[in-house]
């Protein structure tokens, strides 16, 4: 123990984890260590390999990144990781697509979240990243630029919509509604200013720009089929419940590349069309059954006396899916409804691997095999990882925080 | 509803006919069903069915498949469906190898995300969120990358003792094989060990339950899990001699720029299985982390005070009444491992999916290729459910 200044009988005695607080930091820092690093002779030994298997792994990873690898592969090849085939003239579209999404974030954590320290730190990071790769090239002036001027909508629509009041109130349900309305419109909006009014057409959506528009479209899709596909298995209508069943088991039976396999040999006969339509197609089909069982889930989690009190007041069975069960339902499915999401995130790659479209992993494969960049496969992979690890974690950081302010899990 | 049976009134005759609830429903289940079917009949109707069937399959395959284990076909004379059996015992291998691994290794990382110790819970959490948020696909082509690039050329093979090596053709060691032993008896001898083999180990059984029963009885130490070993040891043992050493082992051998005999692990089922354990033994990391959580803090509390070491309040206590909420979400990660194990395909291990897709290239019939592909993954779901129910049952059938 450190030596404790003598007992002052007029000093207030405060509970234990209080009176620790008023050590010198460097003696709380000290206790610290010891608690959770050296509490015993197997904690020290423990401690001691962790750190050194550790150290290993960092100093094999800062030899990588900053001697060992040829980044060129990715920076040399920056547009056709970024949108392939996309038409180069017409760049402001994504951009600008980019800003509205980022000032759409802004606004989505103003109106339900907060920014913290940590939330700072991780966009200066990812823009650092970012601008890393986008100060190259030819037009590496105006695309740092417009990457900016995104960054800067995200604040202006969190500095806008953090000042409004949290109460409860008129003005606060049309704050609500406002942002609400604008994340629905957003899809539409993105997928119109990319494509119509002398935009690219659909097959020219290439690189990350596919992954971007390919996830958002199967998770919007699979959330609108699914919700009328959980009614259905849960309805008491043998027919109805019988055939949602049948839909979702049987999708669920067979992996997605088993579905874009069928995308690619059987839709083509039946609905026709683009590929990539199709493969859009296929995604929201396969998630919404995916979704259908958690939204069913969260309808038998419910309490039996929602649905009865709905009928007691006297709402139609309409009225009360409509008001009462589905808005409790969809809140508590949030959590697994994100992991699916982030899930179908990361099964956009997979339309790489038997259809020929060639989204962010896809163009790795082709920036590895020009012949200059054919050492440099393994960069260009930790790339594509590194790419999908960013938005993947910002997907999980904003659900969490729109979880703990909606009181997700708490009753 | 809530109104007991029974005590149901009657249907007032003055509501009419199409308010009536039974007439409802009838009412919706028959639109429903008119659309339904007149979807289904439009996809009917749209597919090409002029040669549907499954007779494509018989025919001989004229192509070859890698990644063979204790089967031998060259797809000359085999028919496409031999072909595509051996696909379906590659997929299984890597599945149950995947299993396996992710499950320990989940265990694992998932008790250290717990760890009082704060490095090895930090390493824990580093580890579950960069390999859960990051694609399956890129981890099994970055495995796959890294055996390629980094694995020395067979050439200059990496060479321990002339047993085990390591090159870009993939991992070989040793592997027993059915032999003749001293007697020269026949190869199928070895089963004969195995049957015995298989008695030793439930005679073991027996002793160590009665010996547990005698400890608990009496308070007495009886060394059950020991003396249970020990007879395991020495019968395989005397009985592995007494019928002719009917094992012996086969040592990987390199003959050109190839391996030969031993057991060869090539970078394709390396990568593949690789990539499916670390993707999948983080998200069951995460599932036994929260089964742990839900359990009362009073467990562990109670754990120490009748004085367990950690790893005892670990086995004893905790691991068994979490697995109640661990085993039902692990189902759906095995699952998981199964439908994933058809990214094979990126990395052309021949699994099943990949065999299906070369008969397809070679004979069309798609959909007919899709109803096998569809049905022998939910044949290996079913199959993993089975066995996972088992153990569910199980596990809930011990009263806490």
């Amino acid at each position: 123990m450190v030596d404790m200044p003598a007992p002052n009988p007029q000093r207030i005695v405060l509970p234990p984890h209080r009176e620790r607080a008023r050590r010198p930091r460097i003696v709380r820092l000290r206790e610290w260590v010891k608690r959770n690093l050296f509490h015993s002779r197997m904690g020290t030994l423990l401690t001691v390999v962790t750190a050194a298997v550790g150290a290993l792994l960092l100093y094999g990873i800062i030899y990588f990144v900053f001697v060992d690898a040829n980044w060129r592969v990715i920076t040399d090849n920056r547009w056709l990781l970024f949108a392939g085939g996309y038409p180069m003239d017409q760049e402001w579209r994504l951009w600008f697509s980019v800003s509205f999404v980022f000032l759409l974030i802004g606004m989505t954590y103003g109106t339900w979240a907060s920014l913290g320290r940590r939330d700072h730190v991780f966009i200066v990071l990812v823009s650092g990243f970012a601008i890393l790769l986008l100060a190259h090239g030819g037009a590496a002036l105006w695309s740092t630029l417009w990457y900016l001027i995104a960054i800067g909508l995200l604040y202006v629509g969190y500095a806008i919509t953090i000042r409004m009041p949290r109460e409860a109130g008129p003005r606060r349900t049309l704050q609500q509604r406002i942002v609400t309305g604008l994340l629905i419109a957003a899809l539409p909006i993105v997928l119109i200013v990319l494509l119509a009014f002398g935009g690219a057409r659909p097959r020219e959506l290439d690189g990350f720009v596919l992954n971007l528009v390919l996830a958002p479209v199967g998770i919007a899709g699979g959330l609108v089929l699914a919700i009328p596909l959980a009614l259905g298995r849960a309805s008491r209508m043998k027919a109805i419940s019988w055939t949602c069943t049948t839909y979702i088991e049987v999708v669920r039976g067979a992996p997605l590349l088993g579905w874009l396999f069928v995308a690619l040999f059987i839709l083509d006969d039946v609905i026709g069309g683009e590929l990539i339509v199709r493969a859009m197609v296929v995604l929201a089909v396969f998630t919404a059954a995916y979704m259908a069982e958690y939204i069913r889930g969260a309808l038998q989690a419910l309490p039996h006396g929602q649905g009865e009190a709905a009928h007691a007041i006297g709402l139609s069975q309409l009225q009360s899916t409509q008001l009462i069960v589905m808005p409790q339902a969809l809140r508590i499915s949030i959590p697994p409804m994100v992991g699916q999401a982030i899930s179908i995130w990361k099964d956009t790659t997979l339309v790489t691997v038997i259809l020929p479209l060639r989204e962010l992993k896809g163009n790795a494969d082709s920036a590895i095999a020009q012949f200059e960049f054919t050492p440099d496969r393994i960069e260009a992979y930790v790339f594509v990882a590194v790419v999908f690890w960013v938005v993947a974690f910002i997907m999980s950081r904003i659900s969490q925080r729109v979880e703990g302010s909606l009181g997700i899990g708490e009753r | 509803m809530a109104v007991a049976a029974g005590s149901a009134p009657p249907p007032p005759s003055n509501v009419p006919l199409l308010y009536r609830r039974g007439v409802r429903r009838l009412l919706t289940q028959g639109i429903y069903v008119a659309i339904t079917a007149v979807v289904i009949g439009y996809i009917y109707t749209s597919l090409d069915l002029r040669e549907f069937g499954f007779g494509f399959l018989d025919e001989p395959a004229a192509f070859k498949v890698g990644n063979q284990w204790l089967v031998d076909v060259d797809g000359v004379t085999n028919s496409r469906l031999t072909m595509y059996l051996v696909g379906v015992w590659s997929s299984l291998r890597a599945v149950m190898v995947a299993i396996a691994l992710s499950t320990v290794l989940g265990v694992l990382i998932g008790v250290a995300r717990l760890s009082s110790n704060w490095l090895v819970a930090q390493m824990a959490m580093l580890y579950v969120e960069i390999f859960r948020n990051t694609p399956l696909l890129v981890q099994v082509v970055l495995v796959y990358t890294v055996l390629l690039v980094g694995a020395p050329l067979i050439e200059n093979v990496f060479n321990v003792g002339d047993f085990f090596f390591v090159s870009n053709r993939g991992m070989a060691i040793p592997w027993p094989v059915p032999d003749s032993g001293f007697w020269g008896a026949p190869e199928w001898f070895v089963w004969v060990w195995v049957a015995v083999l298989l008695l030793f180990a439930a005679a073991a059984q027996r002793v160590r339950a009665n010996r547990q029963e005698l400890e608990r009885d009496t308070g007495q130490p009886h060394y059950a899990n020991r003396w249970a070993l020990a007879l395991f040891a020495v019968g395989a043992l005397v009985s592995f001699f007494a019928l002719g050493a009917p094992v012996s082992m086969d040592l990987p051998m390199i003959v050109g720029t190839h391996y030969i005999e031993g057991m060869v692990m090539e970078p394709e089922f390396t990568a593949l299985v690789a990539g499916l354990t670390l993707y999948t033994s983080a998200f069951i990391a995460e599932i036994v982390r929260g089964g742990i959580q839900a359990l009362p803090k009073g467990q562990s509390e109670a754990a120490n005070a009748v004085g367990l070491s950690g790893y005892q309040r670990l086995t004893l206590v905790i691991l068994p009444q979490a697995l109640r909420q661990i085993i039902p979400s692990v189902t759906n990660q095995y699952l998981n491992i199964n439908k994933n194990s058809s990214l094979a395909y990126a990395v052309l291990y021949d699994d099943l999916f990949r065999v299906a897709n070369i008969v397809q290239n070679k004979a069309g019939h798609a959909l007919e290729m899709f109803f096998v592909i569809i049905v022998t993954y939910m044949l290996i779901s079913f199959a993993i459910s089975m066995v996972m129910n088992f153990f569910n049952a199980r596990v809930t059938a011990q009263r806490i």
